[in-house]
């Protein structure tokens, strides 16, 4: 790496700057398509040129309070991306210390990664279906009025769709932990312990500092698959809606550019998201380069 | 028990008059608002205490206007769930205790009912229950019987009882669902593209527009189409398309599979939109499809036409149906909400879009004469005709694709169905998927 | 993995020292269960428990208006019927299954290959870290957008009357409009390379940022020529990044519907689809049982994979 530019370079770049392209090209129409004139629709040629579509957004969708939708999926996201951390870090560490059982919990993982969501949201539906009759029955069993009445169900967002939505990201996060502690140096926990530091000491003064970035990883990736789930999410959200389930609910009805203006919109919160969590990662490698440790290798 | 509910509800009005409710008596009083002119009854539940009732359907039903005019009306807060089509028979079966009110298609009335999670609804208390058309009640319009192949709402209108999973052939106090919209659909074509009459269902098939053809992607309709064009083509005559027998179900998919095989479709639509986009962009030229979409489509300057068929059209409706567990005042509230809408103002909302209301002489009274003129008689626009929000649809002097409301649903030859071989035909359907 | 060993001799030292005086500590298997058990219990309530359910129900009978409990192999019967017995010509299973592994095939290729060369060039040609993540985030940004948005939004790219057509017939290479850029086969894998593809761009990156850098200088002073330290050096090291993407990609093109109805014109069969259609006539028993099925066959996929690189082995 110190001679000059061998040719693969210049062709590898060629190749990636395609591969750019081709990621891109769709958002670009996206992007170009949002800005129709009012008698636009949603295919080619484009029909005149304004932000008609991102007005009409703003004083919402159609029937549904985009709004509170979207404050419904950003609450559920952030709780699934906190759970998708705390459960997947700590289980990742317990893989690194074989334990019996992991095998079988392993395919289970994967297993949830592969049965088809649909089926997922059908059992968890079943599930407290089940739970619901069962509530309901004591409660008639027992005499309790008030929870005979006014007992409805037991599903909800931070219920089943929680869960749902946890049995989804959950294995992404157990992979990624995989890949992360993938030839980890055991010698800085080594080192760490013989300086008489406790196991608690020693991942939060040495393993967490190193595996941050990637954590943050887990983070933004359990957000970005919650914020996007529909199938695990359809059968088991209860009765209000997340944000994509009202916009399939929507795609049978809207035909208008104000669709894509949304898809701009969400790519920019996208976009502001990825861009503090990069000011993050470079805050603490800063952070880090001071404490003089070469954390942050890798990158998820 | 109906007459105890209804003195014990007025004297709850008696109790919480509010402001709105003096404000809306002056106001029907001075006869400004058509619309309340027509609720004469009080509803037993009144905005001193507003309730919320969860509405579970399509968003094709689900409007915001509706959900505001009824907020004023009579104070009753509209919460709407939209979801897919395949998701509202689905959530009845799964999450019953999701929603108050469900906006559901008769058809799936078969899959739905034996499981017990709805509930039939008293005639008694509808207030216009005797002024709905006899499309659902008796299966006729204007005194002549109408096409009842397939699951036409007559066959599943009543139950045997209250908390009946069965349906009863004669009518009874207990309904099923009470009807919102319904309507006849038949073939888009774009005229522009074809550049020549089409008059019957065969030609959805015809190789001439190889490639350039698209059918529903719901299994059950998707193979009632197909059974339009076998009879249209003369190779068979089903004794009911809407409930073939196994071997009329081979027939149909055969020659739905060497259609397919020869790349006769485009592709197949599930939702509105992409029956919309699919025309609209020019993939297809002819497709079975929905009213409203042909006229979406018309008004992004596309040339389509909502072609009238010799063989007649293939209907569907829809109506409200409420979960087992619902009681109470939330009970009480769905009622008035379903009483108001048959009240007129939402009638006349949804005739303008295209769609049929279930009470046709409230919707009468909410819309201008020409308005009424142009979508229920089949008659010329006078005027510029405008949807609810405002946009021109169509220009002074164009007549309505297929004529007036009569010719229309009078010219039905199926309904949207399940069909007892309805196991069977899904796997024929997967297997036709794979070929 | 023997050429891991070989590459770090220390790291199995400190393994062996580490679980020496680990067990003077504390119950090292006490810890692992502790920190795994709420992992374990998420997945048990979501995912164990409804599964199981459905796979009770996979075992009763239904019939048009109800699912009755009981015991009956109908349903699995059913899933395999004529499956033997129209044979050599296929039954609708093994060809739904056939076309799903097509594309499983041609979509895992694909992203492999690419996000191969992509991770590659990130890794190992651009020189300034921060470059390097700033391309790296390039590469990232649009899965951060709905995949439905993305999903249709080439449809106006691909479309008879679509951007690539009309260019196409501007230049005047094609006469007639391309007609199998959309719903088709092609607009499918296109797609699922498009909406996947940074599934295995991840873990590949992460894999080759791991590797010593002077390891390929080694390779490199032993005469080794740039081909051959990428397939005996670089590819080798990649593998768990490799083994971990492909686990992603398989297990979800398998289980998708959406794309491949949205882009294959709800034409194209699938296993997913499959279960879709008979969950919308809320035919559950055989949903569920067609689920079970897919849920084996995909497993002893990732055995097979598992078999070839275990990434659990490499922690």
């Amino acid at each position: 790496m110190k001679e000059g530019r061998p040719a693969s370079f210049y062709w590898l770049a060629i190749v990636f700057a395609l591969f750019v392209l081709f990621l891109y090209g769709p958002t670009i129409t996206i992007l170009a398509l949002s800005f129709q004139g009012p008698e636009g629709g949603l295919t080619l040629p484009m029909n005149g040129m304004s932000s008609f579509w991102f007005a009409k957004l703003w004083a919402g969708v159609g029937v549904i309070d985009i709004w509170s939708a979207f404050a419904r999926s950003m609450k559920l996201g952030l709780a699934v991306m906190v759970l998708t951390v705390i459960l997947c870090v700590p289980a990742g560490l317990a893989y690194r210390m074989r334990f019996r059982g992991s095998t079988a919990l392993f395919y289970v993982t994967i297993a949830s990664l592969i049965v088809p969501s649909i089926v997922v949201s059908l059992g968890i539906g079943f599930e407290f279906r089940l739970i619901d009759e069962a509530v309901k029955g004591l409660a008639e069993a027992w005499d309790i009025d008030w929870l005979a009445e006014s007992y409805t169900t037991a599903m909800g967002l931070f219920t089943s769709a929680l869960g749902a939505h946890l049995s989804w990201t959950l294995p992404f996060g157990l992979l990624i932990m995989f890949a992360v502690f993938n030839r980890f140096d055991r010698r800085y926990e080594e080192a760490a312990r013989d300086l008489g530091a406790t196991s608690w000491q020693t991942f939060r003064h040495v393993v967490l500092p190193m595996i941050l970035p990637s954590v943050i990883g887990i983070g933004l990736f359990g957000f970005t698959l919650s914020w996007d789930e529909i199938a695990r999410t359809s059968q088991a959200i209860g009765d209000r809606n997340t944000l994509p389930l009202e916009l399939q609910g929507l795609t049978t009805t809207v035909t208008t550019p104000e669709i894509y203006a949304l898809g701009t919109v969400t790519t920019a919160i996208s976009l502001a998201v990825v861009m503090l969590a990069l000011a993050a990662i470079s805050l603490l490698r800063r952070r880090q380069a001071r404490h003089g440790s070469d954390a942050g290798k890798g990158l998820v | 028990m109906t007459d105890r509910k209804r003195t014990s509800s007025s004297m709850r009005f008696g109790a919480g008059m509010s402001r709105r409710t003096v404000l809306r008596g002056v106001a029907a009083a001075a006869g400004l608002a058509a619309g309340s002119k027509a609720i004469t009854g009080f509803p037993a539940v009144i905005a001193a205490e507003p309730v919320t009732l969860r509405y579970l359907g399509t968003a094709v039903n689900q409007s915001a206007d509706i959900a505001r005019k009824v907020k004023e009306d009579l104070g009753i807060v509209i919460e709407y769930v939209p979801v897919t089509t395949d998701d509202v028979t689905k959530r009845i079966i799964t999450q019953p205790n999701s929603f108050d009110l469900v906006d559901s298609e008769y058809f799936s009335l078969k899959k739905l009912l034996p499981s017990g999670n709805l509930q039939g609804m008293s005639a008694k208390r509808i207030k216009h229950f005797d002024k709905i058309t006899p499309v659902f009640t008796k299966g006729e319009i204007a005194g002549k019987k109408i096409g009842d192949q397939g699951t036409a709402p007559k066959k599943v209108f009543y139950l045997a009882g209250a908390t009946s999973t069965k349906f009863s052939p004669t009518p009874t106090e207990w309904i099923t669902l009470i009807p919102t919209v319904y309507n006849a659909d038949t073939l888009g074509i774009r005229p522009d593209l074809i550049k020549r009459p089409i008059t019957s269902w065969k030609e959805l098939l015809n190789p001439e527009f190889k490639g350039k053809a698209a059918i529903l992607d719901i299994p059950s309709i998707g193979i009632m189409d197909a059974a339009m064009v076998v009879e249209a083509t003369g190779q068979y005559k089903y004794a009911d398309k809407g409930n073939m027998t196994k071997k009329e179900i081979d027939l149909t998919m055969k020659i739905l599979t060497d259609a397919k095989k020869a790349g006769q479709f485009r592709a197949f639509w599930k939702d509105f939109n992409e029956s919309v986009n699919l025309m609209a962009s020019g993939e297809t030229v002819i497709q079975s499809m929905w009213s409203p979409a042909v006229t979406k489509v018309r008004s992004q300057g596309v040339a389509c036409v909502f072609q009238p068929l010799q063989e007649g059209y293939r209907a569907w409706a829809a109506g409200f149906g409420v979960p087992k567990t619902l009681k109470g005042k939330k009970l009480d509230a769905t009622y008035d909400f379903i009483n108001w809408f048959m009240s007129g103002w939402a009638g006349a909302y949804l005739n303008r879009q295209g769609y049929y209301a279930a009470v046709l002489e409230t919707a009468k009274a909410n819309m201008e004469p020409y308005e009424w003129a142009y979508w229920m008689e089949g008659k010329p626009a006078q005027k510029d005709i405008k949807a609810p929000d405002g946009t021109v649809l169509e220009k002074a002097g164009t007549v309505r694709d297929g004529g007036s409301y009569e010719a229309r649903m009078g010219g039905v030859a199926c309904w949207n169905a399940v069909m007892d071989e309805n196991d069977y035909m899904v796997r024929k359907w997967n297997e036709f998927i794979a070929a | 993995m023997g050429s891991e060993a070989g590459v770090s001799p220390a790291s199995s030292l400190v393994e062996e020292r580490g679980v020496a005086s680990s067990a003077a500590r504390l119950p090292r298997a006490a810890a692992a269960y502790l920190l795994v058990a709420p992992f374990a219990l998420v997945l048990l309530l979501f995912f164990v428990l409804p599964i199981a359910l459905t796979l009770v129900v996979s075992f009763w009978s239904y019939n048009e208006y109800s699912i009755t409990p009981s015991f009956t192999l109908e349903n699995y019967a059913g899933v395999f019927e004529g499956c033997v017995s129209r044979l050599p010509e296929l039954c609708t299973t093994f060809k739904t299954y056939l076309s799903t592994a097509k594309f499983c095939v041609s979509v895992w290729a694909l992203t492999l290959l690419i996000g191969f060369i992509v991770s590659y060039f990130l890794a190992f040609h651009v020189r300034s870290p921060a470059v390097q993540i700033a391309l790296f985030l390039v590469c990232t940004i649009p899965f951060w957008t709905s995949n439905v948005i993305r999903m249709i939004s080439w449809i106006p790219l691909l479309g008879r009357n679509g951007v690539v057509n009309q260019t196409l017939t501007a230049m005047r290479a094609t006469g007639e409009p391309i007609e199998w850029l959309l719903y088709s086969d092609f607009a499918v894998v296109l797609a699922f390379v498009h909406l996947f593809i940074t599934f295995m761009i991840v873990p590949i990156f992460n894999s080759m940022m791991r590797i010593d850098r002077r390891l390929l200088e080694a390779a490199r002073d032993a005469g080794a020529s740039g081909w051959q330290t990428l397939c005996n050096v670089v590819v080798p090291l990649c593998k768990p990044g490799i083994a971990i993407g492909s686990i992603f990609v398989v297990t979800i093109v398998m289980g998708d519907f959406v794309t491949i109805g949205v882009m294959g014109g709800q034409q194209i069969a699938s296993v997913g689809k499959v279960i879709q259609v008979e969950t919308s006539y809320l035919q559950f028993p055989i949903a569920a049982a067609n689920a079970v099925i897919l849920l084996a066959v995909v497993l002893m996929v990732i055995w097979g994979l598992t078999r070839l690189v275990d990434i659990r082995k490499e922690l």
